[in-house]
């Protein structure tokens, strides 16, 4: 595979060099899936009230994040676990997605697809996103601002999913 | 220190400039569409080879013996072109004609194309 540089072959072997990457493709999706998901319940049910250091339950305490300071954060995740998610992308057509064809998991795959896509959609949809939330005083981006947050919080999660569904398939070890 | 208190107000410039929100919403109506258009009519910006490491201009076909041909790469560099492209163009729109815009279309037209996309698929949903 022409896709590893060839100075990193110096220190570590090619299989060790994959599972970095897929390891820290993942663990950003994992930091990417909380912040979505914290910004998306603070939209959806927002708290009206400064949430104190005793009283607040789990969920109130979950969804009384301040938004806006997480717009950022979701950008640069979402971008950088993009990239390596389009680089391990190759090794996936190789060596995953043909075993994949020959067992007859299409479904599966089909999920995979569909995850590439939304990757690349939720990808036009962050310049309008970071506007939304370093504008989030204007009332008029109220509205679009929720449900976008939502909509990117939702692919997130099927992201995940359909990324740890492949895993599960021919992952790790396989 | 001086940095950040200096990139406060460029930040906050850039979010209240009404021409990056002309970019940012129109770029995010058509990466949706552009995009479910380039992968249902395959019109990828280039054609990627990993087996060989060959990268072809437009849409090429796997080539016999030298593993599969990979279009994801191109089609996004289509979608992100030509979303750019009409970005930049809507900016020298008039601004009343702008404001036009509904912003609720920046998560509608992704939220749509997701079941068309979903279609495009149907060679995999096969039990």
């Amino acid at each position: 595979m022409g896709l590893v540089p060839d100075f990193i072959l110096d220190f570590i072997d090619v299989s060790t060099f994959w599972t970095i990457l897929f390891t820290f493709h993942a663990l950003l999706a994992v930091a990417l899936l909380g912040a979505l998901t914290h910004q998306a319940a603070s939209v959806l049910m927002p708290v009206r009230q400064v949430v104190g250091a005793g009283g607040a339950g789990f969920v109130t305490r979950f969804r009384a994040v301040h938004g806006p300071g997480y717009a950022v954060a979701v950008c640069v995740l979402w971008i950088i676990t993009f990239f390596f998610g389009a680089w391990i992308y190759t090794k996936y057509r190789m060596y995953v997605r043909i075993p994949i064809e020959q067992q007859g998991f299409w479904k599966t795959q089909g999920v995979f697809e569909l995850k590439e896509h939304l990757a690349v959609i939720g990808l036009g949809l962050l310049p309008i996103y970071w506007l939304f939330w370093k504008d989030a005083r204007n009332p008029d981006y109220e509205s679009a601002r929720k449900w976008l947050t939502v909509l990117l919080a939702a692919m997130v999660w099927f992201m995940f999913l359909a990324g740890h569904i492949v895993n599960n398939v021919r992952g790790f070890g396989s | 220190m001086s940095t950040t208190v200096q990139d406060a107000p460029r930040a906050q410039s850039a979010a209240t400039s009404t021409t990056f929100r002309t970019f940012a919403t129109v770029f995010a109506i058509a990466t949706p569409v552009i995009y479910t258009a380039c992968e249902m009519q395959n019109w990828p910006l280039f054609t990627y080879h990993p087996g060989t490491n060959d990268v072809n201009l437009g849409w090429a076909p796997a080539v016999r013996n030298q593993g599969p041909a990979m279009h994801w790469y191109g089609w996004t560099a289509t979608t992100l072109l030509a979303s750019g492209v009409l970005g930049i163009l809507a900016t020298l729109l008039p601004q009343h004609v702008v404001r036009k815009i509904p912003l609720a279309l920046v998560w509608i037209v992704p939220l749509a194309v997701i079941p068309i996309l979903i279609y495009a698929l149907r060679f995999f949903w096969r039990w």
